[in-house]
């Protein structure tokens, strides 16, 4: 097991220096970034020293050796255009990206158990046809066409919703003000419900139709069958033999979950303007703000990385099955 | 159709025809996928032969026409059958140019990834060792990569062109593909026909591609169409943040992208056919995905 | 600490915050919804618009530019030109404090000019970028408590309005913080204080003196327009900026907003690269011509691509000077593209066998001026219209656009749009100051205009200056670098609660904005 852990671990030392070296070398082959930094007027005399000041103007192998002794002291570097340190800018909008990754996660998912059960229960029925059409139709919408019908409807024709802004749940709770964090509880949720929904409903729609495909498989076996034989109550048989092995494959996705998730993410921040990691790295990307880039990426793969790290753990533990 | 059917020998053939049927009846009895292989033959066919239905020049801009409603009539003998766009575009053939650009995009993105993913995963499940290790850390290393940043990234770079989305995008599925063939090259590659081939001197490339990859097509075919219906919504994405399609090649995700302006000024029509078009074809792929491997897992096929 | 007091007081703000964006605001606050977030509050780094127009409320400057077009001094008191134009004797208004209480001071003046100028800072702000270099800044000192005395390197009659956009800050305050703490802790000179800052979500200012009649100004960052014009329909943000022109429609119609619109400064042109960088691309030889020039200014139906497009008549552009310093007998080209043919036949590019004279590439932004994405192509589509086949590339502004300008690289036409002012013709001529200047884009080398140039910057004023800006300017329409097209129109979503009149210039000024 802990042989395990640390063999994983020091995988994820090489990922994580090979996903430093793609954007390093992505953002450098667009070109240099030193325009972006002087004014319009600017002479060619000053552009040379704004590029000597950003250090654009040794060699790339260079600034990337210096990059990672620097990041290897826990330094990330100077944001180019915010001028103050890079991870500090990360870290203050990541809290609302996972604000939002984990509702959209725990809707995907929670809602998607019942969902894709009772599809599976009451096969061929209406419901189940309703479920699965809900499901594939969730799968075919992309989620800006979502989130700006769903302001259009909920926000500015019912006026259920609040169109856009952003409640802080995590910061408050990080920071040790629990009473305060859970007081604003009601309110994050409030504002988070249609970015999460935006983000998460093509999760749920295709997790749904994994637990109910999983399900149909899981109830056609035999220790089912069995079960059901042996005259213990239908519930009794869901629950504790059909349910506990179909949600298995769920379980798996939860890992690859979040990756998928970010790439919502990005397109729903800008349209509720939620003040996360997204709406954050796309700027960086166009302003090539390089150690804001490489901050954000390095945060999301160990996030990454430690999730499906949890996710084999559980694995084991809910699945007598599986080894280490 | 008797000298085809003499090319092949005689078991084979019949073996083939025996599943095609037995296709062909469980699908008819499952009804939606004969509905989604219907919609998608007709994408197909305007992919296929859209610059001939289309009546109008699909990039033919008239601002003074610009968002006319369905059925409005241009000047001469022009009818706008499901109205113009923001630069007077004809939507009913931009959908119908669409069709073929956004297939084009979808399969040819799946096929860079699934190229890529399946030589990886033969390679990487063939041989082990370190070849193995190398090839499925740099797996880890793109999954780690939150995939909409890769490719916001080398978008941004290479700038928005036809095959820059087509290469970013396949080369963002190619781990996938390559995982599942891996993991079943590892189980065939003992196999007992394996070591066959092997055995009569077949060549190690000869072993993988003619014995192994055959084997592990059907899973892999599950994998693409879905594959496909996500890839056209990224392409969509992409879009939205400015970083799709050239402005003079129509896509299904790029018109709809296009009409996000329009909603609150209540033009439907901009959002609602791009839209009915990625919907149906996204179903139509998944309902078939879904179908196929209700199909091809013996496991279900007991389930009634 | 102080930062857990900071996220303490953020808290209490965003809890404001909420009471604003639910219902509408209350009477004492203003919201305003902002495409773009601000990057920094050091008065030195600033650079981009939407951060300079927070800024300019925290900040004072010496002079300020009205509603009009005029400067009008706002620190300053009295100012002398000594007889060369080198040196500007300026006098403080007495009793001026900073936000932190410290008086404010000739000191702090010279200080808020010598800081950004300081090298080894490597600032990169508008100050330090822009506004020095054209004033020809050279040192600011101190001649007694309430008198500074600032010199430059050469005469312009651009000085004051340059001077203008110099934030006035605190030596003591400012030399007490690092720069890190310096952008994000504002010591201000100017009648509002930054209260709280949610990073990509909203900023806000409380007053603390006059002049403004909102207690506090919450500036709301909301990227997508659809999202932003969906706020003020709803009623929670009451001033919108770069509304799209489509969307005018449903804020009018709302009931609780209209679109205010207002003819800005910024020039819109299609530049033509004159430059050797394009030679070799198709259509580079050809708009060598300054018939060929010309003739295409016929092709495109500038008062179609407004109407149209943008939502709007436009004014229309007759030179590279905003009215009303342009010259008085130059009139707009119509839209004729019959005369567009003839010309082009009579330049010698008659139309070949599949009625193409030349092909050509244009190329524009997306996403950085009014519906820019659908001017370009429809000028494409007119000019092809006309038998010049144009291939449209619409390129991301700040990683490829920007920098293939700076280094003149453009294909032979590219979209542009340049700021300008009210103020002044030789500001907006400046663009053209020597066939090597950075904002020559165009690689415009035509003798005359640069001869003409020396002689209406010796000239003692404008008026003066008069006839010989009249004579560049009808060369510059006639055989100028650029296609005009329009000063771009800027649009304003304003709520019926609020009165607020929209400047030209798109700077945001909201001191005299109030409750109806």
């Amino acid at each position: 097991m802990w042989t395990f852990i640390i063999r994983r671990l020091l995988q994820s030392i090489i990922v994580i220096f090979g996903v430093t070296a793609i954007s390093f070398v992505a953002l450098q082959i667009g070109g240099d970034p030193t325009y972006l930094y002087v004014s319009e007027r600017a002479t060619a005399e000053e552009i040379q020293q704004t590029r000597v000041a950003l250090g654009f103007d040794r060699p790339l192998y260079e600034q990337y050796f210096t990059f990672i002794g620097n990041l290897l002291h826990g330094d990330f570097g100077t944001s180019l255009s915010y001028k103050r340190p890079a991870l500090e800018a990360v870290l203050e909008a990541l809290p609302a990206t996972i604000e939002l990754t984990l509702f959209a996660m725990i809707f995907a998912i929670v809602l998607a158990i019942p969902l894709g059960v009772f599809a599976a229960l009451y096969r061929g029925s209406a419901l189940d046809g309703s479920i699965m059409t809900m499901g594939m139709l969730g799968q075919s919408i992309p989620s800006f066409w979502l989130g700006i019908m769903m302001i259009m409807f909920f926000g500015l024709y019912l006026r259920w919703l609040p169109i856009s802004g952003h409640v802080p749940f995590l910061v408050p709770l990080l920071q040790g003000h629990v009473v305060e964090a859970f007081s604003q509880l009601p309110m994050a949720l409030y504002y988070l419900v249609m970015p999460g929904v935006a983000v998460g409903f093509y999760s749920l729609s295709r997790n749904a139709r994994l637990v109910r495909s999983s399900m149909l498989e899981v109830l056609g076996q035999d220790f089912v069958r069995t079960a059901r034989s042996k005259g213990i109550p239908e519930a009794a048989v869901i629950i504790h033999h059909a349910l506990r092995n179909a949600w298995l494959p769920v379980v798996t996705m939860v890992g690859l979950e979040f990756g998928f998730l970010l790439g919502g993410v990005v397109v729903v921040e800008m349209i509720f303007s939620w003040p996360g990691i997204g709406r954050l790295v796309f700027n960086a990307i166009n302003q090539r703000d390089i150690p804001v880039v490489q901050a954000c990426v390095i945060m999301l793969s160990v996030i990454f990385i430690s999730l499906n790290l949890l996710v084999d753990l559980i694995y084991v533990r809910i699945d007598p099955r599986v080894k280490l | 159709m008797a000298s085809a059917t003499q090319a092949l020998p005689q078991p084979a053939m019949n073996y083939r025809r025996r599943e095609f049927r037995r296709a062909w009846r469980s699908m008819v009895a499952a009804k939606w996928p004969l509905l989604a292989l219907l919609i998608l033959v007709c994408v197909i066919f305007a992919a296929l032969f859209g610059p001939q239905i289309a009546p109008l020049d699909p990039n033919r801009q008239n601002i003074m026409l610009r968002l006319a409603g369905p059925l409005t009539e241009g000047r001469g003998k022009t009818l706008f059958l499901l109205g113009t766009d923001g630069l007077g575009r004809d939507v009913f053939s931009r959908l119908l140019y669409g069709a073929r650009v956004s297939l084009l995009v979808g399969i040819s993105a799946i096929l860079v990834g699934g190229t890529i993913g399946v030589v990886a995963g033969l390679v990487s499940g063939y041989f082990g060792g370190w070849i193995d290790d190398v090839i499925m850390r740099l797996g880890d290393i793109q999954l780690a990569f939150p995939f909409i940043l890769f490719a916001i990234m080398f978008l941004v770079i290479l700038g928005p062109g036809l095959a820059n989305i087509i290469l970013v995008l396949g080369v963002g599925q190619w781990v996938t593909y390559a995982r599942i063939v891996r993991a079943q090259t590892l189980s065939l590659r003992e196999k007992e026909y394996v070591e066959a081939a092997r055995a009569l001197g077949d060549s190690t490339v000869s072993v993988i591609f003619r014995t192994i990859l055959p084997n592990i097509m059907a899973p892999l075919t599950v994998i693409a169409s879905f594959n496909v219906a996500s890839v056209i919504l990224s392409e969509a994405s992409l879009s939205f943040l400015g970083l799709g399609v050239p402005p003079s090649v129509p896509t299904w995700g790029s018109m709809l992208a296009e009409s996000r302006d329009q909603l609150l000024a209540n033009k439907w029509w901009l959002a609602f056919y791009p839209g009915i078009a990625i919907v149906m074809t996204v179903l139509s792929f998944n309902i078939l995905g879904d179908w196929l491997r209700d199909f091809l897992d013996p496991r279900l096929k007991t389930l009634g | 600490m102080t930062s857990l007091i900071r996220i303490l007081a953020t808290g209490c703000a965003l809890l404001c915050g909420i009471a604003a964006a639910q219902a509408a605001p209350p009477p004492d606050t203003l919201v305003v919804g902002l495409s773009a977030d601000a990057s920094t509050f050091d008065p030195a780094q600033i650079s981009s618009r939407d951060n300079a127009n927070i800024a300019k409320h925290i900040f004072a400057t010496l002079y300020t530019v009205n509603f009009e077009g005029e400067i009008k001094p706002y620190l300053a008191d009295k100012t002398e030109v000594s007889a060369d134009g080198l040196s500007y004797l300026i006098k403080i208004k007495p009793n001026l404090t900073c936000d932190n209480g410290e008086a404010l001071t000739a000191e702090d003046v010279a200080y808020s000019f010598n800081r950004p100028a300081d090298k080894s800072k490597k600032f990169t702000g508008n100050s330090a970028g822009f506004v020095f270099p054209t004033l020809g800044f050279k040192s600011a000192e101190v001649v007694d408590d309430l008198t500074v005395r600032i010199n430059l390197s050469a005469r312009t009659t651009l000085a004051l309005g340059m001077m203008a956009q110099i934030y006035i800050h605190c030596k003591d305050a400012y030399e007490a913080m690092t720069l890190e703490q310096a952008s994000t802790n504002p010591v201000g000179s100017g009648s509002y204080r930054l209260v709280s800052w949610q990073r990509g979500s909203q900023i806000v200012l409380e007053k603390v003196k006059d002049p403004g009649r909102f207690k506090r100004i919450v500036w709301r960052i909301i990227p997508e327009a659809s999202t932003r014009t969906a706020e003020l329909i709803a009623g929670n943000v009451d001033i919108i900026t770069n509304v799209s022109p489509d969307q005018i429609g449903a804020i009018d119609a709302s009931g609780t907003a209209a679109v205010e619109k207002v003819s800005g400064t910024r020039r819109m042109q299609v530049g033509y690269n004159l430059s050797p960088n394009a030679a070799g691309m198709p259509g580079a030889a050809e708009i060598q011509n300054p018939k060929v020039r010309f003739a295409l200014q016929y092709a495109v139906d500038v008062p179609g691509i407004c109407s149209q497009l943008l939502g709007t008549t436009c004014e229309r552009a007759t030179s590279l000077v905003n009215p009303p310093n342009g010259n008085p007998d130059l009139k707009a080209v119509p839209y004729d593209p019959a005369m567009a043919e003839k010309l082009l036949d009579e330049a010698g590019y008659p139309r070949g066998a599949d009625g193409v004279r030349f092909h050509i590439r244009l190329q524009g932004p997306r996403g950085r001026y009014l519906n820019d994405a659908n001017v370009v192509q429809a000028i494409g589509q007119y000019l092809t219209d006309v038998g010049v086949q144009t291939d449209v590339e619409l390129l991301e502004w700040a990683s490829v656009y920007s920098p293939l300008l700076r280094a003149k690289k453009m294909a032979p036409l590219f979209f542009l749009g340049q700021g300008g002012v009210t103020w002044n013709p030789l500001y907006d001529m400046s663009l053209f100051s020597t066939p090597d200047a950075t904002t020559n884009y165009q690689s415009w080398t035509d003798p005359r205009w640069f001869d003409d140039w020396k002689l209406a910057l010796a000239a003692p004023s404008v008026a003066e200056a008069r006839p010989v800006i009249n004579r560049m300017l009808k060369l510059f329409y006639e055989e100028g670098p650029w296609l005009q097209l329009y000063f771009q129109p800027d649009f304003y979503g304003v709520s019926k609660r609020v009165a607020w009149k929209p400047r030209r210039d798109e700077e945001i000024d909201l001191f005299d904005a109030s409750l109806k």
